[in-house]
């Protein structure tokens, strides 16, 4: 079951090696590969990331249609920014084409294509991370083995059952808005109507979350002494694969890029 | 943790939060250059050490500069100067700020209304991502220009703050609706939520140097225009890598202008109006507002 709709499971396997790895070891995986990729725009380490990430993908439980699923976004994020920066890039080498003021050289296209390939290999391990857990798993295991404070992982967890509802709630808040003759066209008219909305909204979460955390404490949650667990998370030796995974992903990638000589700190 | 006290107890309503409170809280902000400003008593050696080091430590850096020689893969160390030289004299003033707080601890309300909060953020995340692709296409005959429309992303961190104000508030609302709007799904992935804790570090390295004191209009603006720093730089980092300077400039003047206006002033407005409808009651921010 999943708190937020990320859609139907049936092109999940979770018992594969990844899907059913403690969601601590993903995150830690996610973390590590977002991290370093992050540091160097280059075509290399990217793609090496990328074509090592897409080779450990049977193990991850996620159908080719399930990956595409919930994948294209970053797709459709990633694309563009590429693209801009081909146009907009600064210039180098060769030009390949020239229309008035864009010029695309070898040097903007290559920023381009590295630029693409670090968010699609960036974002592949999230999307994967995702897909294949559950937020009440993710909690569980925040908590309990990443020992994050217990009560704002719950309440976090808490919080984000409220987010089906707010979907509603902000739609019914339209209607009746709409009802009173409130709500213009436009750009300029929606924006004026959506932050008017968005008051409502607040007020009515707020209101709803200091109830929600009077029963909370009413049923002892954030009172002092040790907590119990009803659900327990394990760590496996098995997730201890997936983090060396992780591991080598970017140290291969990373080498790669820097054997390659294209490697280069993004900071400066 | 928490002694568990109820928050709803009547008497709670009574009890001012702490007297070493300045009556001015939500007032304009004068800035105290870590507490120098601030009330008797928080001028205390774990105050001032901080913050001396790290400027210190930050004055010595950027003065010497860092050796050009060992370069880290191809790029001289000295080109990272500057930034180490600011990181540092901000990790120095937050720690001042953080450690001369009174450490309320948050109750179990804090909580859960900033976790609401967060959810609502990731909400309104969710809302603009959607819309994101036609604002972004409607500037795309200049890019840099993009940058006016990143204040929404910001505004949660900010009205976290100013709603809750207890250390780590910014923070903790900024990365929860940044983990929402990544659980849903948007086009920048895994990496909205590094994206979400170095948004909310920036308000709340703002919101520690001030003490934890301002939580008013001026702190506001400060918080946003933190908040817009980290992603003008965030963004030109991560994904405009090749902009010219000159675009990079107009991008973080961009985001910054747009975390004034959208997370400050927004933030602001939104904190004030929600307390005189009475449903910030139980929390600090609603408490100030009654006694006006």
């Amino acid at each position: 079951m999943t708190v937020l709709s990320l859609g139907a499971d049936r092109d999940l396997r979770p018992d594969a090696f990844v899907a059913r790895a403690n969601p601590v070891a993903k995150l830690v995986v996610a973390l590590l590969v977002s991290l370093t990729l992050l540091l160097t725009v280059d075509v290399v380490t990217a793609g090496v990331a990328l074509a090592l990430e897409a080779a450990v993908l049977p193990w991850c439980g996620l159908s080719a249609a399930g990956l595409l699923r919930r994948g294209w976004i970053v797709v459709a994020g990633a694309v563009p920014a590429g693209l801009v920066t081909t146009w907009l890039g600064v210039d180098s080498g060769e030009v390949l084409l020239a229309v008035g003021p864009v010029t695309v050289t070898q040097g903007s296209l290559l920023a381009g294509c590295a630029i693409t390939l670090r968010i699609l290999s960036v974002g592949l391990p999230g999307v994967v991370l995702l897909a294949t857990t559950d937020p009440t798993d993710l909690a569980d295991a925040l908590a309990q083995v990443a020992r994050l404070p217990h009560r704002f992982v719950l309440a976090a967890l808490a919080a984000m059952r409220l987010f089906a509802l707010m979907g509603s709630e902000w739609e019914s808040l339209g209607a009746a808005r709409r009802a009173r003759g409130i709500g213009d066209d436009g750009v300029v008219g929606r924006a004026r109507t959506a932050s008017g909305q968005v008051l409502a909204l607040l007020v009515l979460v707020i209101r709803r979350g200091t109830r929600l955390a009077m029963a909370m404490e009413a049923r002892g949650f954030g009172a002092p002494g040790a907590r119990t667990w009803a659900r327990t998370s394990r760590v496996r030796r098995s997730d201890l694969g997936v983090v060396l995974a992780g591991v080598v992903i970017v140290t291969v990638a990373t080498v790669a890029g820097i054997l390659a000589g294209t490697w280069h700190l993004a900071l400066t | 943790m928490a002694a568990p006290e109820s928050p709803h107890a009547p008497a709670r309503t009574a009890s001012v939060p702490s007297p070493d409170r300045s009556p001015s809280d939500g007032g304009e902000t004068a800035r105290p250059p870590a507490g120098a400003a601030a009330p008797a008593g928080a001028l205390t050696a774990r105050a001032v050490v901080p913050a001396a080091v790290g400027l210190a430590l930050a004055a010595t850096v950027w003065a010497v500069g860092l050796p050009a020689g060992p370069s880290l893969f191809g790029s001289s160390l000295a080109d990272l100067t500057v930034p180490t030289a600011i990181l540092l004299a901000l990790t120095g003033l937050w720690l001042a700020g953080w450690t001369s707080t009174t450490r309320e601890t948050w109750r179990v309300v804090d909580i859960v209304t900033a976790s609401v909060l967060g959810v609502a953020g990731g909400f309104l995340f969710v809302l603009w991502n959607l819309s994101w692709p036609v604002v972004s296409g409607a500037l795309a005959a200049f890019p840099p220009a993009s940058g006016i429309g990143v204040g929404i992303w910001l505004l949660p961190g900010v009205l976290g703050a100013l709603v809750i104000r207890k250390p780590g508030a910014a923070l903790y609302t900024e990365l929860l609706a940044a983990v929402v709007s990544a659980l849903v799904g948007n086009q920048w992935g895994f990496s909205t939520v590094w994206y979400g804790f170095l948004e909310g570090l920036g308000p709340e390295v703002l919101f520690a140097i001030l003490l934890y004191r301002r939580f008013g209009l001026g702190a506001s603006l400060g918080g946003g225009a933190a908040a817009g720093v980290v992603v003008g730089l965030l963004d030109t980092f991560v994904y405009y890598p090749t902009f010219s300077p000159w675009f990079k400039s107009v991008y973080i003047v961009a985001a910054i202008t747009s975390g004034v206006v959208i997370a400050g002033v927004g933030s602001w407005a939104l904190t004030r109006a929600l307390a005189r409808t009475g449903a910030l009651s139980s929390l600090a921010s609603g408490r100030d507002a009654r006694r006006v």
